[in-house]
Formats: structure tokens, sequence, C-alpha cells
């Protein structure tokens, strides 16, 4: 049996999240986070399940409120976690600080 | 500029911009805990002083201009510049290598200032707070520092920057703490409260805190281990040539920049090999506490191939930059020797 659980644990663990969660998580980022910043913040970091965890609870800390923290945390870790590529950051035009 | 972030802006500047003593205000990095304050109208702008004074005051940015006028040569650096060269990586803006500047700042000294408001003896920081708010319970952006870094001569409450007053860099009255880390460089400056105690508050305690003790990579921090981070470490960038470059062979100029937080640069060596020989680059005259130094190196490849160039600087006070820097939870203070890597090709 307890084999068994661990093969269950070991599988969900590598299948990751549902596309549906993913979605929904997505959503929850735009809805959660968009008000005090852009997300431009969020997808240049590439964190660990725990840190993540830990940067949603210093937001909730800062006003931030959750309608689906498990989505949003499960987006994130499989769209930005620490095994995932670095991609560079924007350039903006010369001259210019930002492209706003 | 690269753009970290564009609300609030965090952009970095990019190498081609670093060929200057003094780098322009038009290219110069911006950092941003919380979003800028509205337009300030100079005229009406006032700086509060407060606590342990004898005469209060609000004063206007005429009577700041009507004192002594100083200027201070310093380089500014983000705490976590480099913060993305640690591994594992921590959380925060993932700044590579170009997260500070070297400008020319100009104001009167705070210390002035505080001894015209009549400062208590018994006072031992300063409080400063800036016209930024935060978000939602973000917390105000609120720093203080030892009161014998405020009263030093070179600290300064600029309202010049390279001549300029640019808004996004902080003024029209921003805190010069030279070879101090960007964190306690205040914007837009709106209130000084002299106490005895130095400040709580999220960006005094836990934010910007380094170990006193390192930790091995990935570990958590030990609250009670942590300590304000003041002055900065030596350390050295290469912008030219730039990383990933390919370029014919014939002869080649490595430049780059040198500082060491509080003290001047003694000397910057210079790898081609990898690190495995190094000789010393031609340094910029001016040899001062808190400004960087320029240095460059003629080079001539000797075949075609892919060459891993390396700078380290050593300063005044015997300090030399790291191959490993301290791995830290937040991120800060990377100062590992430089490196580059480009292809000499045939001709």
């Amino acid at each position: 049996m307890m084999r068994f659980l661990l093969v269950v644990t070991i599988a969900a663990a590598s299948w990751g999240a549902d596309q549906a969660t993913l979605e929904k998580g997505q959503k929850e980022e735009q809805r959660a986070c968009l008000p005090c910043h852009s997300l431009r913040l969020i997808h240049s970091q590439r964190l660990s399940r725990a840190a993540w965890g830990r940067e949603l609870d210093k937001m909730a800390g800062w006003g931030t409120k959750y309608s689906d923290r498990d989505a949003l945390l499960e987006y994130l870790v499989a769209t930005y976690g620490d095994d995932k590529p670095v991609t560079p950051p924007a350039i903006s035009e010369d001259g210019r600080k930002t492209k706003q | 500029m690269i753009v970290h972030n564009d609300r609030p802006e965090d952009l970095e500047t990019p190498m081609k911009y670093f060929d200057t003593w003094v780098t322009p205000v038009d290219a110069f990095f911006v950092r941003q805990h919380i979003p800028r304050p509205a337009p300030i109208d100079p005229a009406a702008h006032r700086v509060q002083i407060s606590g342990m004074v004898s005469k209060a005051a609000q004063l206007s940015l005429a009577d700041l201009e009507k004192l002594p006028q100083h200027t201070v040569s310093a380089t500014l650096e983000c705490t976590g510049n480099g913060r993305a060269f640690y591994s594992p990586k921590v959380p925060g803006i993932q700044w590579g290598r170009g997260a500070v500047g070297n400008a020319e700042w100009t104001g009167p000294r705070l210390g002035d200032v505080l001894k015209m408001a009549g400062l208590d003896d018994g006072a031992k920081h300063v409080e400063i707070d800036g016209a930024d708010s935060g978000l939602a319970q973000t917390p105000d952006f609120l720093r203080s520092m030892p009161m014998e870094k405020a009263m030093h001569p070179a600290t300064l409450l600029a309202l010049k920057m390279n001549g300029e007053s640019p808004q996004i860099h902080g003024f029209p009255v921003r805190l010069i703490v030279p070879g101090w880390d960007g964190t306690s460089w205040v914007k837009w400056v709106t209130r000084l409260t002299a106490k005895v105690e130095m400040s709580s508050g999220f960006f005094m305690n836990p934010g910007y805190r380094y170990p006193k003790y390192a930790r091995p990579p990935g570990a958590p921090a030990i609250p009670a281990e942590l300590e304000v981070i003041e002055g900065m470490p030596v350390k050295s960038t290469l912008t030219a040539p730039e990383d990933g470059a390919k370029t014919a062979i014939g002869p080649l100029m490595i430049r780059g920049f040198a500082w060491a937080g509080e003290n001047a640069i003694e000397r910057v060596d210079v790898s081609t090999d990898g690190g495995a020989r190094w000789q010393a680059a031609e340094l910029s005259t001016q040899k001062l506490p808190f400004a960087w130094r320029l240095f460059t190196l003629k080079w001539t490849p000797a075949a075609p191939g892919y060459y891993t160039v390396m700078s380290r600087a050593t300063d005044t006070a015997g300090r030399v930059q790291p191959i490993v820097p301290a791995w830290n939870p937040s991120g800060y203070l990377w100062n590992g020797i430089d490196r580059v890597g480009i292809t000499v090709e045939k001709a």
C-alpha cells in the first residue's frame, strides 16, 4: 500500500496541474496581481514551489485577496518554476525609459 | 533600457551606455518598489524636519538652495544588482550587470540641514520618508541611517543629478548616501526625523538585510542574524567586448568599470584565458572614494577561438573580488569576478 501511494504521489507531481487549473490560475494572476503591478515582475522570475508560496503569502500580507490561491500557485509553478528556462527581458527604445 | 518591469518601472542600463565616467541621466537605471508619486510641483515641495531638533521646519527648495551647495561624484548601485547570477535562484528583480551608474550629485549637506534645525546630541538615527506610498497594504518606503553617516560631508540632499532634476530618479530632492546600497538613497524626500532608534518597517527589517554569517546556498535566513546593509563591496564589470560577441582576429580593447563602496579602486586585473593568468589594466585617473574608475587593456589574441575574459578589482582597503560571492536568500551584493565569452574568428 505504501509503495502504491508513493507511486501515485510521484505520478501526480510529474504530471503537474491539469489545463483547467492552469487557466484558472492565469485568470487569478490577472485579477489578484495586476491592480498593483504589471506581470513582468512575476514572469521574469523562476522559483521553486516553496518560494512561490512564500511570495503569495507576502503579497497576501500586503493586501492581496486571493479567490483561488491554489490554482494561482499551480500556474506559477508550472509556468515559472525554477526548472523552466529564463527568457530575456524586453528592451525599450533608445531615449525612452519605457514604452508607456 | 532593459525592462524588468514597467509598472512600477524597474529598468536596467544596457552595457553599451557604460563607456563614460558619468552615466547619462537618460540611460541611468531605475528601481522602484512602489509606484512613482504624482508629478511634484517644485515650488510647492517641502521637506519636513522633525523629531529631536530644536527648530522643526518645513524647508522649501529655495531654503535648501540657500545652503552651501556641494557636488559629490558617486556610484549608485541597486542592492540586488547581479541577483540573476545567484544559484539557486532567489525572488526579486532579476538584475543582470546594469543596475548601477555613476553621476555627479549636487545639493546641500544633510548634516548642514540637520545642524540648521538644531539637532539634539541624543539623536542617533535619521528616518527618511519620500513622497511615494504603497498600494493596498504595501508598506511605505521608509528608511533610516545612523547619525555618523548622516553627518558625513559627502551625504547630501541632492537637488541635481548631472545638472538636471529628473523626477524618475527621485528629484526634486534625493538623498545621496555615497558608498552605501541604493536602498539608502531615498527618492522624493519629504521628511527627515531625528530619533534615538533605527526605524522599523519592512524596508529596514527584514528587507535589505544580509546574513552576518554566510548560509549554505538555498538555506533560509536566520532572522536574528540578519544585519542592515551599509557600505557596498568591491566590484568590476566588463563593458567591452560584449558577452557572446564575435570579432575578427586583431587588436582588441577590453573595457570596464570598477567601484568599491566607500573606498577607492586600487587596481583591476584582467585575464583572457579563463583566470589562469592575470595582468594589470590601465585605470582612469580619478581615484576617488565612492566613484567608479574606468579600466582598459589592449589585447591581441594569438589565435582564433573562444576566449573567457575576466576582470577582478582590488580596493584601497585591500578587498578583492571573490570567485564565488556568498549566496544569500535575497540575492544582494553580487560581486563575483566578472566574465564574458567571445569568439575570435580567422581574418
